[in-house]
Protein backbone atom coordinates (compact mmCIF):
# COMPACT_ATOMS: atom_id res chain seq x y z
CA UNK A 1 0.00 0.00 0.00
CA UNK A 2 2.78 2.34 0.99
CA UNK A 3 4.62 1.73 -2.26
CA UNK A 4 1.41 2.42 -4.21
CA UNK A 5 1.15 5.85 -2.65
CA UNK A 6 4.81 6.55 -3.35
CA UNK A 7 4.36 5.49 -6.98
CA UNK A 8 1.44 7.90 -7.40
CA UNK A 9 3.50 10.76 -5.97
CA UNK A 10 6.57 9.84 -8.03
CA UNK A 11 4.63 9.81 -11.28
CA UNK A 12 3.10 13.19 -10.41
CA UNK A 13 6.56 14.67 -9.79
CA UNK A 14 7.94 13.12 -12.99
CA UNK A 15 5.09 14.62 -15.00
CA UNK A 16 5.71 17.99 -13.37
CA UNK A 17 9.39 17.81 -14.33
CA UNK A 18 8.44 16.99 -17.90
CA UNK A 19 6.01 19.89 -18.06
CA UNK A 20 8.64 22.26 -16.69
CA UNK A 21 11.20 21.19 -19.28
CA UNK A 22 11.15 24.59 -20.98
CA UNK A 23 12.37 26.37 -17.83
CA UNK A 24 16.00 26.96 -16.85
CA UNK A 25 17.24 24.13 -14.65
CA UNK A 26 17.52 26.14 -11.41
CA UNK A 27 13.95 27.39 -11.66
CA UNK A 28 12.63 24.00 -12.57
CA UNK A 29 14.42 22.61 -9.49
CA UNK A 30 12.92 25.29 -7.27
CA UNK A 31 9.33 24.57 -8.31
CA UNK A 32 9.82 20.81 -8.07
CA UNK A 33 11.46 21.12 -4.63
CA UNK A 34 8.67 23.36 -3.34
CA UNK A 35 5.96 21.01 -4.60
CA UNK A 36 7.79 17.97 -3.21
CA UNK A 37 8.12 19.68 0.19
CA UNK A 38 4.41 20.52 0.11
CA UNK A 39 3.54 16.90 -0.61
CA UNK A 40 5.69 15.54 2.22
CA UNK A 41 4.32 18.12 4.68
CA UNK A 42 0.80 17.12 3.74
CA UNK A 43 1.60 13.41 3.90
CA UNK A 44 3.02 13.73 7.37
CA UNK A 45 -0.31 15.25 8.42
CA UNK A 46 -2.74 12.95 6.67
CA UNK A 47 -0.77 9.72 6.83
CA UNK A 48 -0.04 7.32 4.01
CA UNK A 49 -3.59 6.78 2.93
CA UNK A 50 -3.94 6.50 -0.82
CA UNK A 51 -7.19 8.42 -1.19
CA UNK A 52 -5.81 11.24 0.97
CA UNK A 53 -2.74 11.47 -1.25
CA UNK A 54 -4.83 11.47 -4.42
CA UNK A 55 -6.97 14.20 -2.94
CA UNK A 56 -3.83 16.15 -2.07
CA UNK A 57 -2.51 15.91 -5.64
CA UNK A 58 -5.95 16.88 -6.92
CA UNK A 59 -5.85 20.05 -4.89
CA UNK A 60 -2.34 20.83 -6.08
CA UNK A 61 -3.69 20.78 -9.62
CA UNK A 62 -2.51 19.44 -12.95
CA UNK A 63 1.28 19.57 -13.44
CA UNK A 64 0.57 21.32 -16.75
CA UNK A 65 -1.31 24.04 -14.90
CA UNK A 66 1.53 24.60 -12.43
CA UNK A 67 4.02 24.67 -15.29
CA UNK A 68 1.90 27.16 -17.22
CA UNK A 69 1.90 29.43 -14.17
CA UNK A 70 5.67 29.08 -13.81
CA UNK A 71 6.25 29.91 -17.47
CA UNK A 72 3.86 32.82 -17.28
CA UNK A 73 5.58 34.33 -14.28
CA UNK A 74 9.02 33.75 -15.67
CA UNK A 75 8.14 35.20 -19.04
CA UNK A 76 9.30 31.99 -20.61
CA UNK A 77 6.47 31.43 -22.98
CA UNK A 78 6.42 28.37 -25.15
CA UNK A 79 7.85 29.45 -28.45
CA UNK A 80 5.49 29.79 -31.32
CA UNK A 81 5.67 27.07 -33.89
CA UNK A 82 7.24 28.84 -36.79
CA UNK A 83 9.02 28.23 -40.03
CA UNK A 84 12.17 26.94 -38.34
CA UNK A 85 10.36 24.17 -36.47
CA UNK A 86 8.33 23.01 -39.47
CA UNK A 87 11.41 23.10 -41.72
CA UNK A 88 13.43 21.10 -39.18
CA UNK A 89 10.74 18.41 -38.87
CA UNK A 90 10.35 18.10 -42.65
CA UNK A 91 14.06 18.24 -43.51
CA UNK A 92 15.28 15.85 -40.80
CA UNK A 93 13.97 12.75 -42.58
CA UNK A 94 14.16 13.82 -46.24
CA UNK A 95 16.66 16.70 -46.32
CA UNK A 96 19.61 14.36 -46.69
CA UNK A 97 18.08 12.75 -49.77
CA UNK A 98 16.99 15.96 -51.50
CA UNK A 99 20.37 17.57 -50.96
CA UNK A 100 22.73 14.71 -50.14
CA UNK A 101 24.02 14.89 -46.54
CA UNK A 102 23.99 18.70 -46.54
CA UNK A 103 20.17 18.84 -46.37
CA UNK A 104 20.25 16.79 -43.19
CA UNK A 105 22.96 18.99 -41.67
CA UNK A 106 20.79 22.04 -42.35
CA UNK A 107 17.89 20.30 -40.62
CA UNK A 108 20.03 19.52 -37.56
CA UNK A 109 21.16 23.16 -37.35
CA UNK A 110 17.53 24.32 -37.50
CA UNK A 111 16.61 21.75 -34.83
CA UNK A 112 19.28 23.00 -32.41
CA UNK A 113 18.67 26.68 -33.17
CA UNK A 114 14.97 26.40 -32.28
CA UNK A 115 13.99 27.04 -28.66
CA UNK A 116 10.91 24.86 -29.02
CA UNK A 117 12.54 21.59 -27.96
CA UNK A 118 14.51 20.45 -24.95
CA UNK A 119 18.09 19.22 -25.31
CA UNK A 120 16.91 15.65 -24.88
CA UNK A 121 14.35 15.97 -27.67
CA UNK A 122 16.95 17.57 -29.93
CA UNK A 123 19.37 14.72 -29.24
CA UNK A 124 16.70 12.18 -30.16
CA UNK A 125 15.94 14.10 -33.36
CA UNK A 126 19.62 14.13 -34.26
CA UNK A 127 20.56 10.55 -33.38
CA UNK A 128 17.45 8.77 -34.68
CA UNK A 129 18.73 8.33 -37.38
CA UNK A 130 21.81 10.34 -38.44
CA UNK A 131 21.22 11.33 -42.05
CA UNK A 132 17.47 10.84 -41.79
CA UNK A 133 16.17 8.53 -44.50
CA UNK A 134 19.43 8.81 -46.45
CA UNK A 135 20.99 5.60 -45.05
CA UNK A 136 17.82 3.67 -45.96
CA UNK A 137 17.81 5.30 -49.39
CA UNK A 138 21.44 4.33 -50.02
CA UNK A 139 20.75 0.80 -48.85
CA UNK A 140 18.31 0.31 -51.71
CA UNK A 141 21.17 0.73 -54.16
CA UNK A 142 23.59 -1.50 -52.36
CA UNK A 143 24.46 -4.60 -54.42
CA UNK A 144 23.50 -6.97 -51.65
CA UNK A 145 22.20 -10.36 -52.50
CA UNK A 146 23.50 -10.18 -56.04
CA UNK A 147 25.18 -13.36 -57.02
CA UNK A 148 28.15 -13.29 -59.34
CA UNK A 149 28.62 -16.53 -61.18
CA UNK A 150 31.60 -17.54 -63.21
CA UNK A 151 31.30 -20.53 -65.43
CA UNK A 152 28.81 -21.89 -67.89
CA UNK A 153 29.92 -23.36 -71.19
CA UNK A 154 33.49 -23.19 -72.41
CA UNK A 155 34.65 -22.81 -75.99
CA UNK A 156 34.60 -26.52 -76.63
CA UNK A 157 31.02 -26.78 -75.50
CA UNK A 158 31.89 -28.50 -72.25
CA UNK A 159 29.99 -27.50 -69.22
CA UNK A 160 32.18 -25.98 -66.57
CA UNK A 161 31.16 -25.99 -62.92
CA UNK A 162 29.62 -22.66 -61.97
CA UNK A 163 31.33 -20.80 -59.19
CA UNK A 164 29.13 -18.31 -57.51
CA UNK A 165 30.15 -15.70 -54.97
CA UNK A 166 28.52 -12.82 -53.18
CA UNK A 167 25.20 -14.41 -52.36
CA UNK A 168 23.72 -13.97 -48.92
CA UNK A 169 22.01 -16.52 -46.77
CA UNK A 170 18.34 -16.23 -45.85
CA UNK A 171 19.30 -15.29 -42.31
CA UNK A 172 21.54 -12.46 -43.52
CA UNK A 173 18.80 -11.31 -45.84
CA UNK A 174 16.35 -11.18 -42.94
CA UNK A 175 18.84 -9.14 -40.92
CA UNK A 176 19.27 -6.69 -43.76
CA UNK A 177 15.52 -6.27 -44.12
CA UNK A 178 15.23 -5.61 -40.39
CA UNK A 179 18.00 -3.02 -40.59
CA UNK A 180 16.28 -1.42 -43.56
CA UNK A 181 12.99 -1.28 -41.64
CA UNK A 182 14.72 0.39 -38.68
CA UNK A 183 16.39 2.93 -40.98
CA UNK A 184 13.02 3.77 -42.55
CA UNK A 185 10.85 3.78 -39.43
CA UNK A 186 13.42 5.51 -37.16
CA UNK A 187 13.62 8.90 -38.91
CA UNK A 188 9.86 9.00 -39.55
CA UNK A 189 9.08 8.13 -35.92
CA UNK A 190 11.49 10.72 -34.55
CA UNK A 191 10.01 13.42 -36.83
CA UNK A 192 6.53 12.52 -35.55
CA UNK A 193 7.86 12.60 -31.96
CA UNK A 194 9.27 16.11 -32.45
CA UNK A 195 5.94 17.22 -33.90
CA UNK A 196 4.01 15.77 -30.97
CA UNK A 197 6.31 17.46 -28.43
CA UNK A 198 5.68 20.78 -30.18
CA UNK A 199 1.91 20.35 -29.97
CA UNK A 200 2.08 19.50 -26.27
CA UNK A 201 3.84 22.75 -25.59
CA UNK A 202 1.44 24.88 -27.58
CA UNK A 203 0.44 27.99 -25.61
CA UNK A 204 -2.39 27.46 -23.16
CA UNK A 205 -5.21 29.91 -23.66
CA UNK A 206 -6.20 31.83 -20.56
CA UNK B 1 -16.04 25.81 -7.71
CA UNK B 2 -18.11 28.91 -7.70
CA UNK B 3 -20.14 28.15 -10.80
CA UNK B 4 -22.03 25.01 -11.65
CA UNK B 5 -20.56 22.76 -14.29
CA UNK B 6 -23.45 23.43 -16.63
CA UNK B 7 -22.58 27.10 -16.91
CA UNK B 8 -18.83 26.69 -17.26
CA UNK B 9 -18.77 26.91 -21.00
CA UNK B 10 -21.26 29.70 -21.36
CA UNK B 11 -19.68 32.75 -22.85
CA UNK B 12 -19.66 36.03 -21.00
CA UNK B 13 -17.93 39.29 -21.86
CA UNK B 14 -14.34 38.51 -22.79
CA UNK B 15 -14.39 34.75 -22.34
CA UNK B 16 -15.85 31.86 -20.38
CA UNK B 17 -16.94 32.38 -16.79
CA UNK B 18 -14.01 30.28 -15.63
CA UNK B 19 -11.61 32.51 -17.53
CA UNK B 20 -13.07 35.64 -15.97
CA UNK B 21 -12.59 34.26 -12.46
CA UNK B 22 -9.08 33.15 -13.38
CA UNK B 23 -8.29 36.70 -14.50
CA UNK B 24 -9.62 38.14 -11.26
CA UNK B 25 -7.57 35.72 -9.20
CA UNK B 26 -4.49 36.30 -11.30
CA UNK B 27 -4.46 39.98 -10.51
CA UNK B 28 -5.21 39.74 -6.81
CA UNK B 29 -3.75 36.49 -5.52
CA UNK B 30 -0.22 37.82 -5.13
CA UNK B 31 -1.43 40.60 -2.88
CA UNK B 32 -3.37 38.11 -0.79
CA UNK B 33 -0.10 36.20 -0.37
CA UNK B 34 1.64 39.42 0.70
CA UNK B 35 -1.22 40.16 3.11
CA UNK B 36 -0.82 36.76 4.78
CA UNK B 37 2.81 37.66 5.38
CA UNK B 38 2.09 41.12 6.74
CA UNK B 39 2.55 40.26 10.41
CA UNK B 40 4.49 37.04 10.42
CA UNK B 41 6.73 34.89 8.32
CA UNK B 42 5.28 31.63 7.10
CA UNK B 43 6.45 28.58 5.19
CA UNK B 44 5.00 27.51 1.86
CA UNK B 45 2.68 24.77 3.05
CA UNK B 46 1.28 27.05 5.76
CA UNK B 47 0.66 29.84 3.24
CA UNK B 48 -1.08 27.53 0.80
CA UNK B 49 -3.30 26.13 3.52
CA UNK B 50 -4.15 29.64 4.67
CA UNK B 51 -5.20 30.68 1.18
CA UNK B 52 -7.09 27.45 0.53
CA UNK B 53 -9.25 27.99 3.57
CA UNK B 54 -10.79 30.95 1.77
CA UNK B 55 -13.35 29.57 -0.64
CA UNK B 56 -12.82 30.45 -4.28
CA UNK B 57 -9.39 32.00 -3.74
CA UNK B 58 -7.22 29.23 -5.16
CA UNK B 59 -8.22 26.53 -7.61
CA UNK B 60 -4.87 24.76 -7.96
CA UNK B 61 -2.76 25.05 -4.84
CA UNK B 62 0.38 24.08 -6.70
CA UNK B 63 0.34 27.29 -8.73
CA UNK B 64 1.10 29.31 -5.59
CA UNK B 65 4.69 28.05 -5.57
CA UNK B 66 5.70 29.56 -8.93
CA UNK B 67 4.00 32.75 -7.73
CA UNK B 68 6.05 32.78 -4.50
CA UNK B 69 9.15 32.21 -6.54
CA UNK B 70 8.39 35.27 -8.65
CA UNK B 71 7.62 37.42 -5.59
CA UNK B 72 11.02 36.45 -4.26
CA UNK B 73 12.82 37.33 -7.48
CA UNK B 74 10.95 40.61 -7.65
CA UNK B 75 12.16 41.42 -4.14
CA UNK B 76 8.70 41.58 -2.56
CA UNK B 77 9.43 38.70 -0.20
CA UNK B 78 12.63 37.16 1.10
CA UNK B 79 13.19 33.61 2.20
CA UNK B 80 15.14 31.83 4.90
CA UNK B 81 15.53 28.16 5.61
CA UNK B 82 14.63 27.12 9.12
CA UNK B 83 14.93 23.76 10.79
CA UNK B 84 11.65 22.06 11.44
CA UNK B 85 10.82 19.85 14.40
CA UNK B 86 9.12 17.42 12.04
CA UNK B 87 11.03 16.58 8.89
CA UNK B 88 13.36 18.55 6.62
CA UNK B 89 14.07 22.32 6.87
CA UNK B 90 11.36 24.66 5.63
CA UNK B 91 11.64 27.68 3.38
CA UNK B 92 10.08 30.62 5.24
CA UNK B 93 8.78 33.70 3.43
CA UNK B 94 8.91 37.17 4.90
CA UNK B 95 7.70 40.53 3.53
CA UNK B 96 10.43 42.97 2.46
CA UNK B 97 10.07 46.76 2.67
CA UNK B 98 9.23 46.79 -1.04
CA UNK B 99 6.66 44.08 -0.44
CA UNK B 100 5.10 46.06 2.38
CA UNK B 101 4.87 49.15 0.14
CA UNK B 102 3.25 47.11 -2.63
CA UNK B 103 0.73 45.67 -0.18
CA UNK B 104 -0.15 49.08 1.30
CA UNK B 105 -0.58 50.53 -2.18
CA UNK B 106 -2.80 47.64 -3.29
CA UNK B 107 -4.93 47.78 -0.13
CA UNK B 108 -5.85 51.40 -0.96
CA UNK B 109 -6.32 50.79 -4.69
CA UNK B 110 -8.37 47.66 -4.11
CA UNK B 111 -10.90 49.49 -1.94
CA UNK B 112 -11.11 52.27 -4.52
CA UNK B 113 -11.64 49.76 -7.32
CA UNK B 114 -14.08 47.59 -5.37
CA UNK B 115 -16.16 50.64 -4.45
CA UNK B 116 -16.16 51.77 -8.07
CA UNK B 117 -17.40 48.39 -9.29
CA UNK B 118 -20.02 48.23 -6.54
CA UNK B 119 -21.20 51.70 -7.44
CA UNK B 120 -21.81 50.67 -11.05
CA UNK B 121 -23.24 47.24 -10.27
CA UNK B 122 -25.66 48.67 -7.74
CA UNK B 123 -26.69 51.38 -10.22
CA UNK B 124 -25.96 54.20 -7.86
CA UNK B 125 -24.67 56.24 -10.80
CA UNK B 126 -26.35 56.89 -14.11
Amino acid sequence: MKTDVQAVVDSYIRELERELAALPRSRRREVVDDISAHISEARSETGENESAVRDLLDRLGEPAEIAAEARDHLDVRPSKVGFVEVAAIVLLPIGGIVLPVLGWIVAVILLWVSAAWTTREKAIGTLVVPGGLLPAFLMMFMPVGMETCIGGTNRRGQTVQEVCTGGVSTLEQLGLWALFAVLVIGPIASAIYLGVRLRRRAPVAH
Amino acid sequence: MLVETGTLCRMVVGGTRDAVLAQLRRGTLEYCVLALLRDEERYGFELVKGLSRVEGMVTSEGTIYPLLSRLRRDGLVETTWRESTAGPPRRYYRLTATGKDALDWFAVEWIRFRDAVDLVLEKRIR
